[in-house]
């Protein structure tokens, strides 16, 4: 067999492999998706169908009339907005000064940034609930951003980014051409960071969208809910309600794969470029 | 008028001390070189001037006032980096006229600095581009463009020119030396390429370990060198030493294998000491006169020939201005005019006066 050949099956093998492992990926998306047109009674077939046999839309009907389903899609995305906004703010302000300004007390306090990361929440989501609580600010979005403001994991990647792309030099020029410090951080560091920045949003908007622990704890009246726990509330102690869960899950999808799709070359971009340097 | 004048000047990081009492001036208009090898103190001796560090003990002055508690911006100084320092994420233009915007000028004005700046360099074709867009020598330049911008009273250049090609480099530096001239700015150029500092310099600082080891104009320096640091730091190639003895009322001095070199002017002295000899002072000779060296290699250029040769027991180097075949083993005999040779205490290296 020639080399040409032989590359050429290999290519097809490696295509067969992803296209199975790409199969595994999308099936329940697809069933979920298709469960949502599906009656009550198709959703315990078995072997169940992929493709509803009489499509029906009264389950989005339902969700959309008896749930604030819109509401609460609303409310997750006030959400995830602020505390992405939040996220990239303090990150990058964070981040910059830890990677530029290398005083002791800053590597100390750098220190301590991280070694939150290493405390799961759920050790202090309890006393956090009660500090919340005593602010009033329980059902609320300020309720739900205090423990979204910051991630240590941003200020670290925004570190990391400043120290492999900013040069000293750059700062001081610019220090020498007469900007102050926070000109500087505004109209250079900034602008540096772009690509950073826009994968640091992705990932905290997606980390507040996703958010279930905190939410369902500090949310119990029913407009208030954010989507996932809105979800939740599908599953009650004695009952499943599938297919309106389905159709809930499928409409929910919808804004975040589209979010995704737009931002995914930052996305990528982003995360590549952080262990990169031009 | 003095420019800049840095007096006592003492830098230290933690409880490293890397300048120890550091004084010189630069008269207004100057070219002045701060040359020494890698981690002398030059650098650190121009972020001093440039604010960019803080300083332990000593003063800085520029013009009339002491800038040592003064901020960077407030010095009226303008520093072109060795990686350029430009902005990437700004077009040349927005580049050069960065330092005028921040003074908050007039649109109108800031065009046209950026375009007369932009002409003396030859870059006005390129103003519409980004940095990572350009060669390393037009980016030198954009660096260079942002400086004159700003119509700094002293220029600040941290070894502009290494990161360019030989050939560039050679370039650039006549264009540095031209733009010298023509807007007549203070300018301190701190470099480790004793070359650049010998041709672009009207001053020359020598620095070695935080001290500053002689000032002066560059000819001043290649003839007269206070100590053997300078004398085989400044030339190209660099003296060569050779342990002599001198004996009081004797005309000649003594080398390690015996043979003799006559120098009258220092019959006076008495003790060890290092003869040196510029390579370039040394002649061949067919006469019976002059030093014994066996011949370890050769290289010709066509203008000249480059020898080492052995000369009682030291490697030593000969530049002839002229073809001289010869071959690796020979002996041959080389001759110096005595007012070119010059003598070194053995112990201090500081030079002997004749």
């Amino acid at each position: 067999m020639s080399a040409k050949a032989r590359a050429r099956r290999s290519n097809f093998l490696i295509d067969v492999c992803l296209f199975f492992i790409c199969l595994a990926l999308l099936l329940p998306l697809i069933m979920l998706i298709a469960n949502g047109f599906k009656t009550p009674a198709e959703m315990l077939v078995w072997p169940p169908t992929i493709l509803p046999r009489n499509p029906t839309l009264e389950n989005f009907v339902t969700v959309f009339t008896e749930t604030p389903l819109l509401r609460w899609m609303f409310n997750s995305l006030a959400f995830a907005t602020l505390s992405m906004i939040a996220i990239v703010a303090t990150s990058a302000l964070a981040g910059y000064v830890v990677a530029k300004f290398p005083f002791r007390s800053i590597n100390v306090i750098f220190i301590l940034f991280l070694t939150t990361a290493i405390i799961p929440f759920e050790v202090y989501m309890i006393p956090l609930y009660f500090q919340v609580k005593a602010l009033g600010a329980l059902n609320s979005i300020t309720g739900l951003l205090i423990g979204y403001l910051v991630m240590s994991f941003g200020i670290f990647l925004i570190r990391q980014n400043v120290i492999a792309s900013i040069p000293d030099e750059l700062l001081e020029a610019a220090r020498i051409d007469g900007a102050g410090e926070f000109w500087i951080f505004r109209h250079i560091v900034v602008p540096l960071l772009r690509g950073p920045l826009a994968a640091l949003a992705v990932l905290a908007f997606f980390q507040a969208w996703t958010a279930f622990a905190w939410p369902i704890i500090t949310l119990t009246r029913k407009t208030s809910f954010t989507i996932e726990v809105g979800l939740a509330n599908f599953q009650s102690a004695y009952t499943v309600e599938l297919s309106l869960l389905s159709a809930a899950s499928a409409a929910v999808m919808v804004p975040s794969v589209l979010a995704f799709v737009l931002l995914r070359r930052n996305f990528v971009e982003g995360i590549a470029a952080s262990g990169m340097k031009e | 008028m003095t420019q800049v004048e840095i007096n006592d000047l003492r830098k230290s990081f933690g409880p490293v001390e890397t300048l120890h009492g550091v004084s010189f001036e630069i008269p207004e208009g100057a070219f002045a070189a701060l040359v020494g090898p890698s981690g002398c103190g030059k650098s650190t001796i121009l972020r001093l001037i440039a604010g960019l560090e803080e300083v332990t003990s000593g003063d800085i002055r520029i013009g009339d006032r002491v800038v040592n508690d003064v901020e960077s911006k407030n010095r009226d100084i303008a520093m072109v980096f060795q990686n350029y320092a430009l902005y990437p994420h700004m077009t040349v233009a927005q580049n050069m006229g960065f330092s005028l915007r921040l003074l908050k000028k007039p649109k109108k004005d800031i065009e046209t600095a950026v375009h007369e700046a932009a002409t003396i360099l030859g870059i006005d074709g390129l103003l519409d581009r980004f940095p990572k867009q350009l060669s390393g020598g037009q980016r030198q330049r954009v660096a260079m463009g942002r400086a004159i911008v700003r119509q700094p009273q002293v220029f600040l250049f941290d070894e502009p020119l290494s990161n360019l090609d030989a050939k560039l480099r050679v370039q650039m530096r006549a264009e540095l030396k031209a733009m010298h001239q023509r807007l007549r700015t203070t300018t301190i150029y701190v470099t480790h390429d004793q070359i650049e500092a010998m041709t672009m310099a009207d001053i020359v600082v020598v620095m070695r370990d935080g001290h500053v080891e002689q000032v002066g104009r560059p000819l001043e320096l290649y003839d007269r060198p206070v100590n053997r640091f300078v004398a085989g730091f400044i030339g190209s190639p660099a003296m060569n030493f050779v342990p002599v003895t001198s004996t009081a009322g004797a005309d000649a001095v003594v080398l390690a294998d015996g043979q003799s070199l006559d120098l009258p002017q220092f019959r006076a002295l008495s003790g060890a000491f290092d003869l040196g000899l510029r390579p370039e002072h040394l002649r061949h000779t067919a006469e019976p006169a002059g030093l014994n060296v066996t011949i370890e290699s050769s290289e010709q250029t066509g203008s000249e020939t480059l020898i080492q040769a052995d000369l009682a027991g030291q490697s030593i180097t000969a530049l002839l201005r002229e073809r001289f075949d010869c071959h690796p083993g020979e002996r041959h005999r080389l001759t110096v005019d005595p007012v070119f040779a010059q003598l070194f205490d053995a112990e201090t290296g500081a030079r002997i006066d004749a």
